[in-house]
């Protein structure tokens, strides 16, 4: 948020021209305004491939400033491929901005499938990669329609889609990309970030960013709103248990958290290793211990 | 029945009139039934019904006859709120009192008309339901577009509703493109009913059925009537249908009504050329 108020820093800055700027900042601005409603802007051509993350890129790019401590994650990993090209190219594009691993330090968390364990606290800035920003998409195939729809705040589609899930599977078996309401109003697709994390964008002291690239679309969850994911009364919903046979919580085989959301890794013996998703909260643990 | 009438027709309907295309002064006066046409000759426009008045009281099923072409889809679709007409005005009366003047509804209002006091059932089962879902999830979507949440009561008013329009519980999660015409109808009905519409309204829903198929989806609307009371408006160009079901008809042509009354007296003896036709060929 407050990078977004700190204006006149963006020249020469941040690979973005000034209009591509200001453009993705009034964008924002407007998302803001209006939580969880798409806003249309002019997506750029970047030098990675679309579905890279452009989205997200481009707004670390609008909003980044040399005040800030960026930190880039994918799939919980600060270290993968694309976790590293991005900040790469970012670092590359904005002189003197650092960087960092730790959650707790940084002040703009760019990010693919995740949100950090570690609570976020006021003055820090998340910003999704968005594959597919509307959560009608799986039930409209018309985007003129979609657009109604969510005008008339008619997400009865999106409801027969969630009743057909319980009737098949006894639960909504969304796993990713959980439909939440927000403020009441708008409905949004979070980004493919896993059940787990939905609660954690709930009256958060943070601003949620989101920028879909390849479809040229921007949506905000502003610092303490309200976000509910849509379930039925008497189907509530609920975030992965990760449980083992025996019905006990299962723990992260390094750090030891009973708390954090778990990969599953098969291991040569045939079984399966459970550890953190977010390698830098299992980490802080293990030097914590 | 004192009471009800007393309490004013569902739908009141006056010079309704809707024109396709730019439309002139003369539109209205060049066409209709004297004219053997509905397209103005000076413009070009289509005028698919004009001055159309008449009243659907609570309980009562109101047939719409007519050749193709003649106006009864245009009707249906204006009282339907899927389309708004030139001219005219169209009052439909709330059981509760509240009564709305349709022609000049705003989109968000007729939105929850048609979510929640209207059930429209088409000839075309792909227009009426979702093939993509099963069909209870085709009745759920009317009982969540009214608001309800409750998993266990969706369920259980489906259910009801499949017994209601005699479609097997057992094909519940079964996707409509499994059923057979009759059933996809049978279902367009359970959808249309679910969330206790005030009008019902059928357009041509036996068409091109085999005739045991649609003398079970007849007696199945005639038993709908008699049990839940709700106000219908049965278009058709079948005699026949009108004779079984509807107490009152109209008779469309060239989007006119040309004949409208009692439909015993019809039957006995019409006044038009056009219906003494229709009468004669059906003996
Ligand atoms: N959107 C439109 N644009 C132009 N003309 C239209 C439109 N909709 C309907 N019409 C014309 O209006 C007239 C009445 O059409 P309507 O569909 O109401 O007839 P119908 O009585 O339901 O016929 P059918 O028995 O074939 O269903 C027809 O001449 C039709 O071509
Ligand atoms: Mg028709
Ligand atoms: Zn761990």
């Amino acid at each position: 948020m407050s990078a977004l108020l700190i204006a006149g820093t963006a020249q020469r800055f941040g690979f973005l021209d000034d209009f591509a700027v200001r453009e993705i900042r009034r964008g924002l601005l407007k998302a803001l305004a209006v939580p969880g409603y798409q806003v249309p802007y002019a997506s750029r051509e970047m030098p990675i491939a679309r579905g890279f993350g452009t989205g997200g890129m481009q707004i670390t790019l609008a909003i980044a400033t040399p005040l800030d401590r960026l930190k880039v994650i994918d799939q919980g990993a600060d270290d993968s491929v694309n976790a590293v090209s991005l900040r790469r190219f970012i670092t590359a594009a904005c002189p003197g901005l650092a960087t960092t691993t730790r959650t707790a330090e940084a002040t703009l968390i760019q990010t693919r499938h995740r949100v950090p364990e570690r609570a976020l606290t006021a003055g820090q800035t998340m910003v999704y990669q968005v594959p597919y920003p509307d959560p009608l998409q799986i039930v409209e195939p018309s985007e003129r329609k979609r657009r109604l729809a969510h005008a008339h705040g008619d997400y009865a589609r999106l409801w027969v889609k969630l009743y057909e899930d319980v009737v098949r599977f006894r639960e909504v078996s969304i796993s990713n990309r959980y439909p939440a309401r927000v403020a009441g109003r708008y409905v949004i697709d979070p980004s493919p970030i896993p059940r787990w994390d939905l609660p954690k964008l709930h009256r958060s002291p943070v601003a949620h960013l989101f920028g879909a690239g390849r479809e040229k679309k921007l949506y905000a969850v502003p610092p303490f709103t309200d976000v509910e994911p849509l379930a039925f009364d008497d189907v509530p919903f609920a975030v992965e248990a990760f449980r083992d046979a025996a019905g006990a919580r299962r723990r992260c085989a390094r750090c030891g958290a009973g708390d954090t959301y778990l990969d599953q890794i098969p291991q040569p013996d045939g079984g399966d290793r459970w550890q953190c998703n977010d390698q830098d909260r299992c980490a802080e643990r293990m030097e914590e211990r | 029945m004192i009471d009800r009438i007393q309490d004013g027709p569902v739908i009141e309907a006056q010079g309704l009139t809707r024109i396709h295309g730019r439309g002139c002064p003369d539109c209205v006066r060049l066409t209709g039934d004297v004219h053997g046409r509905n397209v103005c000759p000076a413009c070009g426009s289509v005028v698919a019904v004009a001055e159309v008045s008449f009243r659907l009281w609570p309980g009562e099923i109101l047939g719409v006859m007519g050749e193709s072409g003649s106006g009864k889809s245009s009707v249906v679709r204006l009282l339907h709120l899927d389309d708004r007409p030139s001219a005219g005005t169209v009052r439909f009366r709330e059981s509760h009192g509240r009564a709305h003047d349709l022609a000049s509804i705003d989109e968000a209002e007729a939105r929850r008309l048609r979510d929640t006091r209207f059930g429209m059932v088409h000839q075309n089962p792909h227009l009426g339901l979702n093939f993509g879902v099963s069909a209870g999830g085709n009745i759920a979507e009317r009982l969540l577009c009214c608001g309800e949440r409750r998993f266990h009561a969706i369920r259980e008013a489906a259910l009801g509703l499949l017994d209601r329009t005699e479609v097997p519980r057992a094909r519940i999660d079964h996707q409509p493109g499994q059923f057979s015409g009759g059933m996809q109808q049978r279902l367009q009905i359970a959808r249309a009913l679910a969330p206790n519409p005030e009008l019902l309204l059928l357009d041509e829903v036996t068409t091109g059925l085999d005739l045991s198929v649609q003398a079970r989806i007849l007696d199945l609307i005639l038993s709908i009537q008699r049990d839940l009371g709700v106000a219908m408006v049965v278009v058709t160009h079948d005699l026949g249908v009108v004779r079984l079901l509807a107490g009152r008809t109209m008779v469309l042509r060239h989007g006119r009504v040309v004949e409208s009354g009692l439909t015993d007296q019809i039957l006995e003896d019409p006044q038009h050329p056009y219906t003494q036709q229709l009468v004669m060929s059906a003996l």
